[in-house]
């Protein structure tokens, strides 16, 4: 596997805290242009985040820059690995509401920004890593050896 | 937009329910019986005399690493007790056979490898220390 990188898991938890912000916007908002402009947002924010790593989003470089100067040094950090895979599940989650929108399916529409919602929730809040905790079940489930 | 407003505080309110609730049962030891043992040729490590942490990880799992210092730390104050971490992604026959559906989830094994406690999610040192506790210590069986 490729070289670990070591992050502040306080950069991923600040980055939450704007996905729920704009997850809530979504969900109040509802089904119409605005909407639409929230959810490529949600997925726009999550790509670098998918592909690179957290260490990438645009909420990392605004914590790097104005949060972290703020704080003491972080207790402990953490590998980039979950929060990426998190970003990724969020991503797919992003994706599948734009899809639900054109296909003017709102049920979906709801029920894909509802997962952002509650896992952006958790993660800001109680520093609670959703996707995280569902990887092992989605390996399971989906290879055979 | 009201009512939507509503529902978004009631699914908030309904997963810091399950939060709370979630965050309750982590680490707690419990005390299983699963007939059989674990080998260490099964596990790829040589097993403690007096017992055997053996925590399934992922590399995706944020808390891992933590649990993985923690149990290291308390198994090194024991006399016979190790720790082997496994990464439950590549050995997904043992994470299905002994059903693990989380990381971290900690298998407490006694002297004869079998599966005597069971910790899902991450423990605290109490919590580690307790499920070593319950096992019997080496030399009780020689005292008069």
């Amino acid at each position: 596997m490729a070289t670990d990188i070591q992050i502040d898991p306080r950069g991923p938890r600040f980055g939450a805290a704007w996905t729920l912000l704009l997850a809530v916007l979504a969900m109040v908002i509802g089904t119409n242009s605005v909407g639409l402009v929230l959810a490529f947002a949600l997925a726009a924010l999550f790509l670098p985040g998918a592909i690179v790593g957290p260490q990438a989003t645009v909420q990392s470089a605004v914590f790097k820059k104005w949060v972290r100067p703020r704080l003491a040094p972080p207790a402990e950090t953490e590998s980039f690995r979950p929060p990426r895979f998190a970003q990724q599940v969020g991503l797919f989650f992003a994706t599948l509401a734009i899809v639900f929108l054109a296909l003017n399916l709102a049920v979906g529409f709801y029920i894909a920004i509802g997962f952002i919602l509650v896992a952006s929730f958790l993660n800001a809040v109680f520093d609670f890593c959703l996707g995280c905790e569902v990887y092992l079940l989605v390996t399971r489930a989906t290879r055979r050896a | 937009m009201l009512v939507r407003a509503l529902i978004v505080l009631a699914v908030l309110g309904l997963a810091a329910l399950g939060w709370w609730w979630w965050s309750r049962r982590e680490g707690q030891v419990r005390h299983v019986e699963i007939p059989g043992a674990l080998t260490p040729d099964v596990l790829g490590a040589p097993r403690g005399y007096r017992a055997t942490y053996v925590q399934f990880s992922t590399p995706m799992c944020a808390k891992c690493p933590g649990t993985r210092a923690l149990l290291q730390r308390v198994a090194a104050e024991y006399e016979g007790v190790t720790h082997v971490d496994i990464d439950a992604s590549e050995r997904l026959d043992l994470a299905r056979e002994l059903d693990i559906m989380r990381t971290p989830t900690t298998l407490v094994l006694d002297t004869n490898g079998v599966v005597v406690a069971r910790i899902n999610g991450a423990p605290t040192e109490a919590q580690a220390r307790e499920a070593i506790d319950a096992t019997p210590s080496p030399g009780t069986e020689y005292a008069i």
